[in-house]
């Protein structure tokens, strides 16, 4: 299993593929988290343009509030529900399916370790990576924070210890997640692409669309409400992200579920994605 | 001589047809095996059986002793599929070290051997994107010969490699058999014969000769081996031995 995760490691480690998914997300994270706020707290003089198109009117304090130190927790997770999600979902599914596509899982399953033991060697790579992924995203942060505070001599407040484990374990979760969705298609197709389409349609368009229709048709709403993606929407909701129907919102946050509910949720998808995952390598066959 | 791998009356159907008609062959410890035949004759579907992949329908097939199949067989054999399995956007050496750090007691080292071994020292470096069909089938191989297995059956492994290159891959594979490896090579060219210490010969899921190349060829009256196909097969449409 440890020659597995090590084996794994090696592979995404000089794998192109996931320097430029996680580096994508570090981008997003603080274009969204910090540039684009910042340039609409700095030209925010009371007039119009720039500013109250980003902000919609919200005051200059509340932004500027949103960028210091004490915010970096919730500000980590606001954009997994959408595009943080989303790319590692591409990532966990492109991780597995890939191995199908250039038939390396057939030479690994047969004259390798255990096939559990491989599938649980990429597992434990995959989550090794999202913890690193999810620190290196939350020191960042704190760095655009600190910064920011200093350009604006403000106070630095540290977040709390409290504040931040929950910010770091609730990223943790909604990534995990869609994560383990991705690498459940990837192993249910068999290869990457259709995994990745099938993964991206679900995420981004059918929740959205499912959710647009029980907003017109009731009882399709007992349905939305336990879908992944309001789960890892509400856990950001319930941490403190700003919700979407606030113009200023983030898109994917909502506050549908309770933080419990929501976190309970995304721990029952994740077990479900997993256990799916590696059911479905143990069982099948080796095709040629 | 020792027995490496036993195959008695195996039956194989692949969708709703029988791929392989009760088929018996023991191939032999420290040695190379051609298994020989035409493209669609079930080559690789015996060699899938021998590596247990393959659902059988009948019949027992025993690799070193133990059931084709069973977990501790994994580290001891070595199975070259037809079409290539490594990762196209890693590099050839990459690919190599990738599956050693998948067994205990394989090093990096032994990985940049493998490369070697299959003349891609030079291109260990590159994506494997970028090889040539031929180069990235050796690199495959290489990945294959990593874990340095006591059983190896390479599916077609010269297939689209130059005569000079052949002709290495050959030497190698000889040297793997005199240092007490056993090798099954299947090919759908004659002209490898003559490299093997014993021949499979196989014809739509039956054999049709099982011996060394001397006396395949001399039972069939011919020192050319596309002759000695030939004739084996009429002989037996003849007689009306295989069916
Ligand atoms: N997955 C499959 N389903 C059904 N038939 C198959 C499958 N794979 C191979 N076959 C058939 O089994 C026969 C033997 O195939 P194979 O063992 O691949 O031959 P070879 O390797 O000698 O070219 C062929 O007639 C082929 O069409
Ligand atoms: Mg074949």
């Amino acid at each position: 299993m440890i020659a597995s995760v090590r084996a794994e490691l090696l592979r995404l480690g000089r794998w192109p593929t996931t320097w430029v998914l996680c580096g994508t997300w570090l981008v997003l994270n603080l274009t969204f988290g910090y540039v684009f706020n910042y340039l609409s707290y700095r030209s925010d003089d009371g007039g119009g343009g720039f500013a109250n198109q980003v902000s919609d009117g919200a005051p200059a304090s509340t932004l500027l509030a949103q960028l210091m130190p004490d915010r970096v927790p919730v500000t980590l997770v606001q954009g997994m529900p959408m595009f943080g999600g989303a790319l590692v979902l591409i990532l966990g599914a492109l991780a597995v399916g890939s191995g199908y596509g250039w038939g390396t899982w057939k030479t690994v399953f047969t004259t390798g370790p255990r096939r559990v033991t491989a599938m649980g060697g990429t597992l434990g790579a995959l989550g090794i990576m999202l913890v690193g992924l999810v620190v290196v995203s939350f020191i960042l942060d704190l760095v655009a924070a600190f910064t920011v505070a200093a350009a604006e001599s403000q106070p630095t407040t540290w977040p709390t210890l409290a504040d931040s484990a929950q910010g770091l374990g609730a990223g943790l979760l909604i990534c995990a997640m869609w994560m383990a969705g991705g690498v459940m298609l990837g192993t249910l197709t068999r290869g990457p692409a259709l995994a990745v389409g099938l993964g991206l349609v679900w995420s981004l368009v059918v929740e959205n669309l499912l959710r647009g229709v029980a907003g017109l048709l009731g009882p399709l709403e007992t349905v939305t409400n336990v879908l992944p993606g309001t789960a890892a929407g509400s856990i950001a909701g319930a941490i403190g992200a700003v919700v979407q129907s606030d113009p200023n919102g983030t898109p994917g946050v909502t506050t549908v579920l309770g933080g419990t509910a929501a976190a309970l949720l995304l721990g029952g998808y994740l077990l479900a994605f997993l256990a799916a995952s590696l059911a479905l390598t143990a069982r099948r066959d080796v095709t040629t | 001589m020792e027995t490496a791998i036993e195959v008695r009356n195996l039956v194989v159907e692949r969708g709703k047809r029988r791929v392989l008609h009760g088929l018996t062959c023991s191939i032999p410890r420290g040695s190379v095996t051609g298994l020989l035949g035409p493209s669609g004759s079930g080559k690789t579907t015996l060699m899938r059986a021998i590596v247990g992949v393959q659902i059988v329908k009948s019949g027992v097939v025993t690799v070193l002793g133990e059931p084709a199949g069973t977990p501790r067989l994994r580290h001891k054999i070595g199975y070259l599929t037809q079409s290539p399995s490594v990762y196209a956007d890693l590099t050839v050496r990459e690919n190599a070290r990738y599956f050693a750090s998948l067994y205990k007691g394989i090093t990096p080292a032994d990985a940049d051997n493998a490369v070697e071994m299959v003349g891609l020292g030079d291109a260990a470096n590159q994506l494997v994107a970028t090889l040539s069909g031929g180069q990235r089938a050796r690199a495959s191989l290489a990945c294959t010969l990593v874990s340095r297995p006591e059983v190896l059956i390479l599916d077609e492994p010269t297939v689209g490699q130059d005569p000079v290159l052949r002709d290495e891959l050959w030497h190698q594979f000889r040297a793997m058999a005199a240092a007490g490896t056993t090798l099954l090579v299947s090919s759908h060219v004659m002209d490898e014969a003559s490299r093997c210490d014993r021949l499979l010969l196989i014809r739509e899921g039956a054999l049709i000769a099982d011996d060394t190349p001397d006396l395949v060829r001399a039972s069939a009256g011919t020192n050319d081996l596309d002759a000695a196909f030939l004739h084996l097969i009429r002989t037996m449409e003849k007689t009306g031995v295989a069916s």
